[in-house]
């Protein structure tokens, strides 16, 4: 729905028939590769009960972030999750499947598979992403919406997009650190939908995605609200979330995660064994986001957004031979991206920050402190800023090249990337796709 | 080319205001970011202060201090001169020192030491390295948990005799003491709250805290291991090690190579573990020949039959023979029978297949490994032998330095 109102916008009157069909295929073209993911959340219609949609990001990189064999740990901060480092060379950065199916006037399905590049081989296997069910109310979209299923969040723009519907081929910093970059989980989600520009909800999450656990003491819940608007040139998207999340020793899974290995080094050297340090506690992460658009005519767009949040943790970090510290931390994160669209070519830049202040007390602050990577000794603010360019060659397919200066570590790296995107919806064919994650 | 681009369509349609809107919206990141500066306050609650100097190298964190007995270089030298005193026994024959020997890391070579009156102790004399991490202090004793209490059962007990002093003879070999006159100025640096340390009713209590304060300050962290001096065949050992193939690192871990260790960054209370390595199995059920059964034979309980503290492997190489009661010659056979995931033994009293111990535990499975293997495991085990420790004339018998 809004994409044809979008289109309607554009026409120009005057034109000729063909430049009116260029323009339409134009902005169709613009908006997919412009609109934000987290306001398509994506709903089979009646009309067309059955979609297949299939996406693909293949990057080469100049320069890998860290050694081989070397653990990436952004100073300051306890990661996780699927946050794996960029490596030199091709990577597959994502590959993703999706099926959507309407089952009647009420209720509908998702089933979605997907792969992500992994710092080891064995971490870059095929999972079931989605699988759930939906129920809609009232109308054919909402406003009433009710998911229960393995889904993936949509408290937040950032967190909800993968590389296929980013501007750049790498997640946020404050993505993969808050959230250890991909968000899937078991849960349940209920929602006011996208009527009059508005979306609200909330859900509840079993805890098998970072920075959660599912045990006992574990499992997340977050609230968000946002709002959409356009009226002319202009196009404006707010909004903000909580997310609360509780762990019981939480592992870093990239690394460790199995049985706890001691590791056994020299004092004072790095030990060849990951240090597997341990998280109980509660982080609480409040988010707030904002999206403006502005076209200065049919060829020419120009769109800037933002993401800020700012996370709390309380708790313990703790390891194998019962070494323990108290943790409390405050940590904000996030970035500013823009975008100036001309027919099928974009540039778009982003920078990013990360501020961390922790505060560890115990007998064995100071081990932990560098074991879990919490420690900053050099008080580093973590940084990085990307452009990046892409030129849509064929519907469905973009290449896109981008040039990184990365200060997450304490050394600076920069590093080129050149990568294609391919994006298509499989069926039904000849329908554009959805941006849904 | 200016005229080209005012030509170009967005150019000449869109001037002045719209662009540069469209330009700030653009640049907008260019201007982001916060001056924020990012910062981890350590706060590690007096952890690492000590009266005392410990002499350690960076990383190793300080070991715990009893609040009844800290540490200082007073104690740890009188406890140094009574460790070596053979006066310190019923007849005047034994000390510490005669069946920990620092020449061994403070074991002594022997099987199973004997005591004052010639009793054969049932275990192996350990080596005293370290002993300030661990967190039980005897071979199968769970409620052991300081050395003060340690000290006490060599010099008092009476099954097996060790020291034998007891009701009888205290008083007289406290005066053997107390004839000493370098024991009263070390008795009165080591004590100065006291009135009269040696000769008042807090002598014997002076004396154990002396010699745990001793036994606490032998440390033991300048071995090539720890100085990443390791030759080709230690590396690939050290490897061997680490796999999980092996499974060595579970219980020998961390730095003092025993998962028996506490220090004062882990929490107060550590449950001490004890392993059962299927090293005897003589009823088919899994257990120990008697009196030797280990952490049973204090609580009694079926399923701590062989139950033994992990030994910290720092100096290993010199305390040689193995196991609780010195049954294993050598490292490599210590090592074979890991291998086979206990120890079969065909004849003799002894009898029974350890490999097959219902008890015995889970990381106790066997694995193969050549000959090559074993030597680059016991390669790497040799160098945790620091020779400074044993030859550290702070260490060493005061009373031989002073002839």
């Amino acid at each position: 729905m809004k994409s044809l109102s979008a289109i309607r916008v554009f026409q120009i009157p005057g034109r000729t028939l063909n430049d009116q069909v260029f323009i339409m295929r134009l902005s169709l073209l613009l908006l997919a590769v412009v609109t934000t993911p987290v306001a398509a959340h994506y709903i089979p219609v009646e009309s067309t009960p059955v979609t297949v949609d299939a996406s693909m990001v293949m990057t080469w990189r100049s320069a890998s972030l860290i050694d081989d064999y070397d653990f990436w740990q952004i100073p300051g901060t306890q990661m996780g999750g699927h946050a794996w480092p960029a490596q030199k060379g091709f990577s597959l950065d994502e590959m993703n499947l999706n099926l959507g199916y309407r089952i009647d006037e009420n209720f509908f399905s998702v089933i979605k598979l997907g792969s992500h590049a992994g710092g080891h081989e064995d971490h870059g296997g095929i999972e079931l992403e989605h699988a759930y069910l939906g129920w809609v109310c009232c109308d054919d979209t909402g406003p009433w919406v009710a998911e229960l299923g393995k889904m993936s969040a949509r408290f937040s723009p950032g967190v909800a997009m993968h590389a296929a519907d980013r501007w750049f081929s790498e997640a946020p910093l404050a993505v993969d650190v808050f959230f250890g970059r991909h968000f899937h989980d078991q849960g349940i989600r209920l929602w006011w939908h996208e009527t009059a520009g508005v979306s609200a909800g909330a859900e509840l999450w079993r805890g098998d995605a970072f920075p959660a656990t599912h045990s006992e003491n574990g499992g997340a819940w977050d609230v968000f609200a946002r709002y959409a608007w356009q009226g002319g040139r202009l196009s404006l998207e707010f909004g903000g979330w909580f997310y609360s999340a509780s762990a019981d020793a939480r592992a870093d899974h990239r690394y460790g995660g199995g049985h706890q290995h001691v590791p056994v080094a020299p004092p004072g050297q790095t030990a060849a064994l990951f240090p597997d340090v341990r998280y109980t506690g509660d982080t609480y992460i409040v988010g707030l986001h904002g999206k403006l658009g502005y076209r200065l005519h049919r060829d020419w767009l120009v769109t800037v957004e933002t993401e800020w949040m700012r996370a709390e943790m309380d708790g313990a970090v703790h390891d194998g031979i019962n070494r323990q510290a108290q943790l409390d931390a405050t940590q904000q994160a996030g970035w500013v991206q823009s975008a100036l669209n001309w027919r099928r070519q974009s540039v778009a830049v982003r920078w990013e920050q990360l501020s961390t202040d922790n505060a560890l007390v115990g007998a064995a602050a100071p081990q932990l402190g560098v074991q879990s990577g919490l420690d900053n000794p050099q008080g580093h603010t973590p940084k990085r800023m990307t452009a990046a360019w892409s030129w849509q060659w064929r519907d469905g397919v973009t290449v896109r090249a981008e040039a990184i200066r990365d200060e997450s570590l304490l050394t600076t790296e920069q590093r080129w990337t050149l990568g294609v995107v391919w994006k298509q919806r499989l069926l039904p064919q000849g329908a554009s796709m959805h941006h849904g994650h | 080319m200016i005229s080209m681009m005012r030509n170009f369509p967005p150019f000449k349609k869109y001037r002045g205001g719209h662009w540069l809107f469209a330009l700030c919206i653009f640049f907008l990141p260019f201007l982001a970011g916060c001056p924020e500066q990012s910062e981890t306050r350590i706060d590690d609650m007096g952890a690492s202060r000590s009266a005392f100097d410990w002499q350690l190298p960076a990383g190793i964190p300080l070991p715990r201090e009893p609040e009844s007995n800290p540490m200082t270089e007073e104690k740890f030298q009188l406890g140094r001169h009574l460790f070596y005193d053979d006066r310190l026994s019923v007849n005047g024959t034994i000390s510490c020192a005669s069946c920990h020997h620092q020449d061994k890391a403070f074991s002594d070579g022997r099987e199973r030491p004997r005591g004052a009156t010639g009793h054969l102790h049932p275990r192996n004399s350990q080596g005293l390295v370290n002993v300030a991490w661990y967190n039980s202090l005897t071979w199968g004793n769970p409620a052991l948990g300081s050395i003060e209490q340690q000290v006490m059962i060599p010099l008092f007990g009476e099954d097996p005799i060790e020291h034998g002093i007891n009701e009888a003879n205290f008083e007289q070999v406290l005066q053997s003491l107390q004839a000493d006159v370098q024991y009263a100025a070390l008795f009165e640096k080591a004590f100065p709250e006291q009135d009269d340390p040696l000769f008042g009713d807090l002598a014997w209590d002076n004396i154990v805290k002396s010699l745990a304060s001793f036994v606490r300050g032998l440390t033991s962290f300048n071995s090539p291991f720890d100085r990443n001096e390791l030759s080709q065949s230690a590396r690939r050992g050290e490897a061997l090690f680490d796999s999980e193939r092996l499974e060595c690192f579970h219980c020998h871990a961390g730095y003092n190579f025993s998962d028996a260790t506490v220090d004062r960054t882990t929490t107060t209370f550590v449950e001490p573990l004890f392993h059962n390595t299927g090293l005897y199995n003589v009823d088919g059920l899994g257990a120990y020949p008697e009196p030797n059964t280990g952490r049973h034979e204090v609580t009694g309980q079926a399923q701590h039959m062989g139950q033994f503290r992990t030994p910290s492997l720092r100096n290993v190489a010199l305390t040689a023979p193995y196991n609780h009661d010195g049954s294993v010659a050598t490292l490599e056979d210590v090592i074979r029978n890991y291998a086979s995931g206990g120890r079969h033994i065909t004849s003799g009293p002894n009898a029974g297949d350890g490999r097959i111990s219902p008890i015995k535990d889970g990381f106790i499975v066997s694995f193969s490994i050549t000959e090559q293997e074993i030597a680059d495991v016991v390669a790497f085990l040799e160098s945790l032998t620091d020779e400074e420790f044993i030859s550290n004339p702070r260490f060493s018998d005061p009373w031989q330095d002073a002839e």
